[in-house]
């Protein structure tokens, strides 16, 4: 690890004020991700500002049929949250299944999404319940949030303070893990919004977290498994590696799109 | 054994026995434990042999500035063949201590007994304790010093006379999930011949390891090279250890037949599990594909493997 200076921010205005001070500072969540980057000299920051002590930042809030999740809440608070389970039981199951006990015990969803990672759970959460990420400057609606493979709409030195879900009538996640890692080689998030549309979310298939919009035209018009018989995603601009060719990966969609509908009850 | 089979070495294992005055005993081997519960088997029948309390009992291995020189743990021989060194190295001891304890009570040699850590003149009620056997052997006033020297610490080698053939029979049953590849062990039964057993909780423990390390052959694991030669399994994100949710509670037991040629009628338990299981694994991984018309899938048997040879 590179030598850099540590800083313990107090609240959101003094991290981005000592993050604007450092020549190249980084913010740091749990560090689950951070560190081991860190630990391998792939990256060499100047300043680690430090968001653990942030209390603002910490916590869930349900009102006016929303679920508001603060930046620094763990996977682990979010899976055993009560408040969750019973507006949107899909988002505690999502965070219940993210990585091991202890991944979920210092991961938080603010480091998950600012990495974004393309086999990370969240963000199809996001993307299929059409979340807003609330900064320290501005609201990003899910969609525009997540722009390319470990790439967001965040700017230099922005910090995520929280990411506020609608509840839908009904919604699922379905995670084919894999097997090593147990990030996701395909997760699909379906959610049934109130206005009455569907939103189907990819993540682990491709570079970045994607709407399936076929999938969502069929299940527009008949919301049923059924419905998405004999479909599967494009393999063309699927990812590939040692555990999941493109080919596997697009059948794999159908799979866990199918599963997941038919989960929404 | 293995000399004559062309080896040009002899497979032998080594254990020295020292008893202390005070009775207590330390047991150096050659064979090392990581895990494999040494301390406690060879503590037992160094307990169970001599009479003493099992916490009386202390098993070094692995540092080489005091254990003679063995041969180690491999091949599942610690205890055929170390355990045999240790046999014979109490065989020793309870020889030279039955000297001294007829000495002791002066009765012949021939007539000493000894049984549940007492020396007894066969048909009397006249008995020495194991302990003073001991503190007479290094205190040595009254005692043979012309024909016996003093001590009680006795080494001992064992080159076994075969090898030791545990049997046994490991049944797998698996689910696969045709639509996404992903096969499921739902029941897994195991029963082995280990000979004698010592410590059944620790063999029932050797065959659970064997068995996860054979599941993770069969379904898990695998160094992945890309073409440029760089290897693409280099951390456990990529490299899939078997852990305990991929696989069920087992279902073990053992037969015992003792082992003919060796002093404990022990035979090796450590591999049985990593030996049978990838074989029943896969069995039952080409017993459900064969029904879908595939002949051939190569370990490791991942979900992607599967389905693609499900869509072949
Ligand atoms: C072994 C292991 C298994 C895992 N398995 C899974 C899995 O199955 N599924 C899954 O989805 N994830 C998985 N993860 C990732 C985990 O969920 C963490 O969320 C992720 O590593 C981010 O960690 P963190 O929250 O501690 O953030 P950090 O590591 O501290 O930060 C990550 C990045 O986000 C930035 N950042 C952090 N907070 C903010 C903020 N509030 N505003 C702006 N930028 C911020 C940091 O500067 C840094 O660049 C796994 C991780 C590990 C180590």
């Amino acid at each position: 690890m590179h030598d850099f200076t540590y800083h313990a921010a107090g609240s959101v205005t003094d991290a981005a004020a000592k993050a604007a001070a450092g020549e190249d500072a980084v913010l740091m969540a749990g560090g689950m991700t951070l560190l081991p980057t860190l630990k391998q000299r792939l990256a060499q920051p100047s300043d680690v500002v430090d968001l653990a002590g942030i209390a603002e930042l910490r916590g869930i809030r349900v009102e006016g049929g929303a679920v508001t999740v603060g930046a620094m809440t763990t996977h682990d608070t979010v899976a055993s949250s009560s408040e969750v389970a019973a507006a949107i039981p899909a988002l505690a199951a999502v965070a219940g299944h993210i990585g091991d006990p202890q991944v979920r015990n210092r991961g938080t969803i603010g480091g998950s999404i600012a990495n974004n990672d393309p086999a990370a759970d969240y963000p199809a959460a996001l993307v299929g319940l059409g979340a807003t990420v609330c900064t320290d400057r501005r609201e990003i609606a899910a969609d525009n949030f997540f722009t390319g493979m470990f790439e967001t709409a965040l700017e230099e030195g922005e910090i995520v303070t929280s990411v506020r879900f609608p509840a839908p009538e009904a919604a699922a996640y379905m995670k084919f893990p894999n097997p090593a890692s147990r990030y996701a080689i395909v997760g699909v998030f379906v959610a049934r919004t109130t206005g009455g549309g569907v939103r189907v979310a990819v993540t682990g298939a491709a570079s970045c977290v994607y709407r399936e919009s076929a999938m969502e035209a069929a299940l527009e018009g008949n919301f049923s498994a059924a419905a998405l018989d004999g479909m599967t995603a494009s393999a063309d601009d699927l990812n590939e590696d040692i555990h999941a060719s493109a080919e596997y990966r697009a059948h794999l969609v159908g799979v866990m799109a199918r599963r997941a509908v038919a989960a929404c009850g | 054994m293995v000399g004559s089979l062309g080896a040009r070495a002899g497979l032998y294992e080594c254990g020295e026995v020292r008893v202390h005055p005070t009775g207590s005993v330390t047991f150096f081997t050659g064979t090392h434990s990581h895990g494999q519960g040494h301390e406690t088997t060879f503590a037992q029948i160094i307990a169970e042999r001599l009479g003493v309390d099992i916490d009386a009992v202390e098993v070094v291995h692995g540092d080489t500035s005091k254990i003679p020189f063995g041969m180690g743990t491999y091949g599942s021989r610690s205890l055929a063949v170390g355990g045999s060194a240790l046999a014979r190295a109490l065989d020793k001891v309870e020889t030279k201590a039955k000297r001294i304890a007829a000495h002791l009570m002066e009765a012949s040699e021939a007539d000493i007994e000894f049984a549940d850590g007492q020396f007894t003149v066969a048909g009397t009620d006249r008995s020495v304790g194991f302990g003073d056997v001991a503190l007479t052997a290094y205190v040595p006033h009254n005692y043979p010093i012309e024909e016996l020297e003093p001590g009680l610490d006795e080494t001992a080698y064992y080159d076994p006379a075969n090898f030791t053939f545990p049997a046994g029979c490991h049944v797998c049953e698996v689910e696969i999930d045709p639509d996404t590849g992903a096969v499921e062990i739902v029941n897994f039964a195991a029963s082995d011949d280990f000979g004698n057993v010592i410590n059944p909780m620790i063999v029932e423990g050797q065959v659970h390891g064997g068995i996860v390390q054979g599941v993770g052959q069969a379904l898990l694991e695998g160094c992945v090279y890309g073409d440029d030669g760089q290897l693409a399994t280099g951390s456990y994100m990529d490299y899939t250890m078997p852990r305990a949710d991929d696989v069920p509670s087992f279902t073990v037991s053992t037969r015992t037949t003792p082992c003919p040629h060796n002093p404990l009628g022990v035979k090796g338990c450590g591999e049985a599990g990593a030996i049978a299981a990838p074989a029943a694994v896969m069995n039952a991984v080409h017993h459900a594909l064969s029904a879908r018309g595939v002949s051939r899938i190569d370990m490791p048997a991942t979900p992607a493997r599967v389905w693609q040879a499900l869509n072949a």
